[in-house]
């Protein structure tokens, strides 16, 4: 419908081109606008269809503005609505013209008809030209004010619309007073529930710049406004019923009689149709009992069959929704759901996407009673025609099979797949037959008696092509022919195009040298050979190195390349614990469906008329760096296990580290809990202010609370800094000032931007209790500036902090 | 917060475009969805909720048409997608079906609902019943009667009564000549059934659906004979809680026109109507296949309309099927799908022939999945009952009747 939308479009045979058409619609609508004949109403409205079939295309019709507009003035209705929807495109590109039309819509909003009324108000919020907000009032006024229940809703809506064009026109007006005591009086729902989400948008944008509307932001979700919305619940419509179970799922009850009392209330939503409201309600009781475990627990009883319900009764773009939450569920909790792994096996004709949750769900919910059964049923998908899915099913099995449950009758299984002698199949198998080899050596005799018939020449893709060399090497003394079949790789070592299978070629070789030396030797030389005039520049170091420790002692060769290995006791996850944490967090959002936190998708540019989305989307950039860290370490570990060079004790202590994940994090925020406590009391004995502000060197916050606290604590502090100009020269990128700040025991937590602009978010804390000073800091380098705002725990510290945190500041670059 | 919905076409024209707040999406937006739709071998296979570089879109498909939305915050997405499918099911409600001449066809009255339906990004009025009283259906009659009275306007001159009663989903006037009611039981079974004929999941997903016209305001009260065998229950907004959690009966003011009451799942069903045993056997580059078909339990009514379909695999190349009873077709896409129609007294259904496999193949190593399809008029095999319903607060007496019938959902034997 916008004007530039056409010059992007090809012009397409079908289409009429636009110009000449357009000129013929202007002149006879010329025609018609004085005319008063009877039958006028008629061929206006064919004349007024063909303009909007033409806007609806994508031709650009504004050309026809001031005759549609003298058109206009008629009492038919549905001649209004289609002027209306004409005036709403393009009043934005024509502000002047659209004053024409502000006539007859404010006599509109006067009209008898309520109907009229809330038609025309609508149409006059939707022109959104600034310059005509002043006509906007006094019809909004009075239509908060109608008697009839559908002008007010409309007209609640327009208070938003009209706060987007111009807030201050907004608040200047007082209309969030009006909506709030509409909020809070009126009797019908929908009016409620439309001056609730004005409300929620208006107050949401504008906390960040006004405490009061903060406060008032607060309001919203204070005791009194809950239990009013609450005990309407069931007078809101569903789409309303969603707005307000979100809204509540904001409000922390002071005790648990008050949990039971909005649960008791709200179990019949879950019930409910409409698999929105269910969700929201799902939320809210996950959100309610997130402190008291058991009861936690007997929600995910609860929610257990209206969520399989929802998955079973919709269309597929619904139930991905709805497994997409379950998928969360299941991986939160697997052991509730273990009995009901019949729901989560797959149909034959389910997309890729949906199976592919299914499966993870399947591997997840596996346990000792149920494992023979869903390993069964995994096996069928193998044979499936579905090749994505055949593979995606081998995999899950082999998970499941390093879980620990009944790994005899998997590792039968597993082996039966590289008897089907499909491709694909035997590829994926062998990846997973080297996993469980490394996790579970005993089984290695079973094993290898049908790895040895596999010929190389059957395996095509690089991983499956690694594993097989990386067993031909490690289990060199079990397999008659390993050299032979290495040696025949080596041969055709011109035509191996991935770099991966060379690496694992190079090691296999050597691990085959030490067990069966003469056997070896021959195939050693050529591939080292080989390996020294590659192209690529690890499978040529690689090469180099061999070569110079086999030249150097081959006792220690050996013990580098052939040392004791220790069997692997868990694989890293993939997504870190505390993702997963955050993703959980923000249930019933699309990050469930992403799989992701908000933060690591939805970009700061568009995050449209959210509050905090600025401070969101720069926290976000910290994460990234620490998962960026996280990912190398990945790659590091990886590496090492290919390798398998590297003494054990390196491998079992990043094993370790790796163990520790979970627990710790847990930890984490347990200890964060315990020190919001303590401050809550360390506030009542009034703390002294401190001259001499002294620092925790090892202070600890996470990225929630952090937030949390930001959106919490008014800005204490907020004043301009300079850098140095060394300062300013050190500023490449944000890390070397987070360093240095690190020095002064001031912490970053996150940290991005580009030259010239850069944004810090830091944290210390006091050193004698536990006190919080959290600072954004945005640096801009071509200005040699620094904005600084500062939020404390304990505000009469602030000021010291301001000074230490400055002072800290421009001796940066000095050293 | 949805900020635009787009109607596309088959061919990725855009129908129609609804902008919704004040951030104009450009509709540039809707030629990145295609590429990305047709870049997948199959639309189906697109994921309902995507993100492109700027907006995030929401898009269900049905009869051809896409639905998309935008949106650039984080929102639920249920309520996004269960939107879109309401305004689906309205449109092809108002338009007797959805295609894209009708669409075109009738666009302004598309705006018109959209218009109601939400407003701002908040989804407002959805209710059928009651957008039906603000913007008249473009039906047959009123085409008629506007060429007849030269009154063309679609839309009603007052509000309906609706909006303002206690029973949004009523409008308080309602007058028929005949007051009806019907019950209908509708379900549908799901079952896997394994390659050594076990059952692995058999599962009934059901639907209470009522058609009511009744004048006034009636009060309906619904029982069970088993209310007990029902596994999960979802309510229409109508129904009060209260009388179920402590009765088990359904106490509602029904809405007028059809509607669903509820629906529910019943699970680990034991049996199933039917048989369908498939057998295969490969040897040197041929495979013979047989397939029979009977009745297992009978259900006391006639298996109809009984379709067993299978996807051939990639490695044959050609198949001769025959079958004793109904037709065997092979389509374009190597589905082969063999109609039965409703199974025969006499004689137990079988198709039988060989499948050719292409050239070094030596045995069928993809097993397909077959998919059945049936109708049991009369039964509904989950076995609820209805015991009875009352009808109160109605001015004449009124017409009651009950039916029940049983589909085949998702079901499929593996071989």
């Amino acid at each position: 419908m916008v004007p530039p939308a056409q010059s992007q479009r090809s012009p397409s045979p079908s289409q009429p081109s636009g110009k000449g058409e357009v000129s013929d619609l202007k002149m006879q609508l010329r025609q018609l606008a004085g005319s008063r004949a009877p039958g006028t109403d008629d061929s206006k409205r064919d004349l007024f269809k063909k303009v909007i079939s033409y806007m609806t295309i994508g031709i650009d019709v504004s050309s026809v503005f001031s005759e549609m507009v003298m058109c206009s003035a008629t009492s038919d209705i549905v001649l209004k609505k289609m002027c209306y929807l004409y005036v709403g495109n393009y009043a934005k590109y024509n502000p002047d013209l659209a004053l024409l039309t502000i006539n007859f819509l404010q006599r509109d909003c006067k009209d008898e008809d309520p109907m009229i009324r809330g038609l025309a108000l609508r149409s006059l919020g939707s022109l959104r030209v600034p310059n005509l907000v002043e006509y906007l009032v006094g019809p909004l006024g009075a239509g908060l004010k109608d008697g009839n229940s559908y002008v007010r809703m409309v007209a609640a809506v327009g208070v938003l619309k009209l706060y987007h064009i111009s807030a201050s026109t907004c608040f200047d007006a007082d209309f969030p007073a009006l909506l709030k005591h509409l909020l809070l009086n009126d009797p019908d729902a929908q009016v409620v529930a439309n001056c609730l989400s004005a409300l929620q948008e208006i107050w949401g944008q504008e906390a960040s710049s006004s405490e009061e509307a903060a406060r008032e932001r607060e309001a919203l979700i204070s005791k009194p406004i809950i239990y009013y919305l609450l005990n309407r619940i069931k007078e809101f419509s569903e789409w309303a019923q969603c707005t307000v179970l979100e809204l509540v799922s904001k409000y922390a009850p002071p005790d648990s009689n008050e949990i039971f009392d909005i649960m008791n209330l709200l179990e019949d939503r879950l019930q409910h149709a409409n698999g929105a409201v269910v969700l929201a309600t799902i939320k809210l009781f996950l959100q309610l009992t997130l402190s008291m475990t058991d009861v936690h627990q007997q929600v995910y009883e609860r929610i257990k069959a209206p969520l399989l319900t929802l998955v079973s009764s919709g269309s597929p773009e619904q139930s991905y929704a709805v497994l997409s939450h379950l998928h969360l569920l299941v991986m939160r909790a697997p052991m509730l759901f273990a009995s009901d792994y019949k729901h989560l096996y797959c149909q034959y004709n389910e997309p890729f996407y949906v199976k592919k949750l299914k499966l993870e769900m399947l591997t997840a919910v596996a346990n000792e009673s149920n494992t023979y059964e869903i390993v069964t049923e995994l096996c069928e998908y193998a044979a499936n025609v579905d090749i994505p899915i055949a593979r995606e099913s081998i995999r899950a099995v082999g998970k499941i099979a390093l879980e620990q449950y009944d790994v005899n009758a998997i590792v039968d299984r597993l082996l039966q797949f590289l008897e089907m002698e499909k491709d694909y199949v035997t590829a994926e198998t062998l990846v997973l037959v080297k996993d469980l080899l490394r996790k579970y050596p005993q089984w290695s005799h079973d094993c290898i008696a049908v790895i040895g018939n596999i010929s190389s020449n059957n395996v095509q893709e690089p991983k499956a092509k690694a594993a097989l060399i990386w067993m031909l090497g490690e289990y060199a003394q079990d397999m008659q022919d390993a050299p032979y079949a290495l040696e025949g790789l080596i041969d055709d070592w011109e035509d191996e195009t991935s770099p991966e299978v060379r690496l694992h070629l190079l090691t296999a070789v050597m691990k085959c040298f030490f067990r069966r030396p003469p056997e070896t030797q021959k195939a050693l030389g050529s591939a080292l050979a080989a390996g020294l005039a590659d192209m690529h520049q690890d499978v040529h170091d690689r090469a180099l190195f061999y070569y110079r420790l086999l030249q150097h002692n081959i006792s220690v060769a050996n013990s580098v390349v052939n040392p004791t290995k220790q069997a692997v006791s868990v694989f890293a996850d993939t997504q870190s614990s505390e993702i997963k944490d955050r993703i959980f967090d923000e249930f019933n959002s699309l990050s469930v469906l992403y799989q992701k936190p908000c933060y690591m998708f939805t970009d700061k540019e568009h995050q449209g008329p959210f509050a905090f989305s600025e401070e969101l989307g720069n926290l976000s950039i910290g994460v990234d760096d620490q998962r960026v860290e996280a990912n190398e370490e990945d790659l590091l570990l990886s590496t090492t296990r290919k390798e398998d060079s590297l003494p054990q004790q390196t491998q079992g202590a990043l094993l370790v580290s790796l163990d520790q994940n979970e627990p710790a994090a847990a930890h984490a925020q347990q200890t964060n809990s315990v020190i919001d406590d303590l401050f809550g009391l360390g506030l009542s004995s009034s703390p002294s202010p401190s001259s001499l502000l002294k620092l925790n060197a090892k202070a600890v916050l996470d990225p929630t609370t952090f937030q949390q606290k930001w959106r919490q604590l008014p800005v204490s502090t907020s004043q301009e800094g300079s850098i140095s100009p060394q300062g300013v020269a050190a500023m490449t990128t944000p890390q070397a000032l987070v360093r240095h700040m690190q020095v002064h025991y001031i912490h970053c937590i996150a940290s991005g931007g580009q030259a010239p602009n850069f944004k810090l978010f830091f944290f210390a804390q006091k050193a004698d209790e536990p006190s919080n000073f959290l600072v954004e800091c945005i640096i801009n380098t071509s200005t040699s500036k620094a904005h600084i705002k500062i939020k404390a725990d304990d505000e009469s510290a602030s000021q010291a902090f301001s000074a230490l945190f400055q002072s800290a500041l421009s001796k940066f670059g000095m050293a | 917060m949805l900020q635009c919905i787009f109607l596309l076409s088959d061919s990725g024209e855009v129908m129609l475009e609804k902008q919704l707040t004040g951030h104009r999406v450009d509709r540039s937006i809707c030629a990145w969805f295609w590429e990305q739709s047709l870049s997948q071998p199959d639309s189906f296979k697109v994921l309902p909720v995507i993100a492109s570089p700027t907006h995030y879109l929401f898009q269900i498909v049905r009869e051809g048409i896409t639905f998309l939305a935008c949106t650039q915050v984080e929102m639920q997405p249920l309520m996004g997608i269960e939107f879109l499918c309401r305004v689906a099911d309205v449109l092809s409600d108002y338009l007797g079906g959805l295609n894209e001449d009708v669409i075109k066809d009738n666009f302004v009255i598309v705006y018109e609902l959209l218009d109601e339906m939400i407003d701002n990004g908040f989804p407002l009025t959805t209710e059928p019943n009651i957008l039906r009283d603000m913007i008249a259906p473009p039906n047959i009659v009123s085409k008629m009667l506007s060429v007849v009275t030269g009154n063309t306007s679609n839309v009603s001159d007052t509000l309906p009564g609706a909006t303002s009663s206690c029973v949004p989903w009523r409008t308080t006037q309602l007058k028929h000549a005949n007051n009806d009611v019907y019950v209908n039981l509708v379900e549908e079974m799901d079952a896997i059934i394994n390659s050594d004929g076990a059952l692995v999941k058999c599962e009934i997903f059901g639907v209470v659906e009522v058609n009511s016209h009744l004048s006034g305001i009636p009060d309906l009260t619904l029982s069970f004979a088993n209310p007990s065998i029902l596994n999960d229950v979802q309510f229409h907004p109508c129904v009060r809680f209260r009388p179920w959690e402590s009765e088990k009966v359904l106490s509602f003011v029904p809405p007028d026109g059809l509607f669903k009451l509820m629906s529910y799942r019943v699970k680990k069903l034991r049996n199933t109507p039917i048989y369908v045993k498939p057998q295969m056997s490969s040897e040197s580059g041929t495979c013979r296949l047989s397939v029979m078909v009977g009745i297992r339990n009978d259900p006391g009514k006639a298996v109809d309309s009984l379709v067993v379909q299978f996807q051939l695999p990639h490695c044959v190349s050609s198949a001769n099927l025959t079958a004793n009873h109904g037709t065997v077709n092979i389509l374009a896409d190597k589905t082969c799908s063999w109609s039965i129609g409703r199974i025969p007294k006499d004689k137990a259904p079988q198709m039988s022939g060989t499948l050719v496999l292409e050239d070094g193949v030596e045995q069928l190593q993809v097993k397909p999945t077959f998919r059945v399809g049936f109708k049991i008029m009369g039964v509904a095999l989950s076995g609820l009952k209805i015991n009875k319903l009352d009808l109160k607060n109605l001015p004449t007496p009124a017409h009651k009747g009950f039916r029940a019938q049983t589909e085949a959902g998702q079901y499929e034997v593996r071989s």
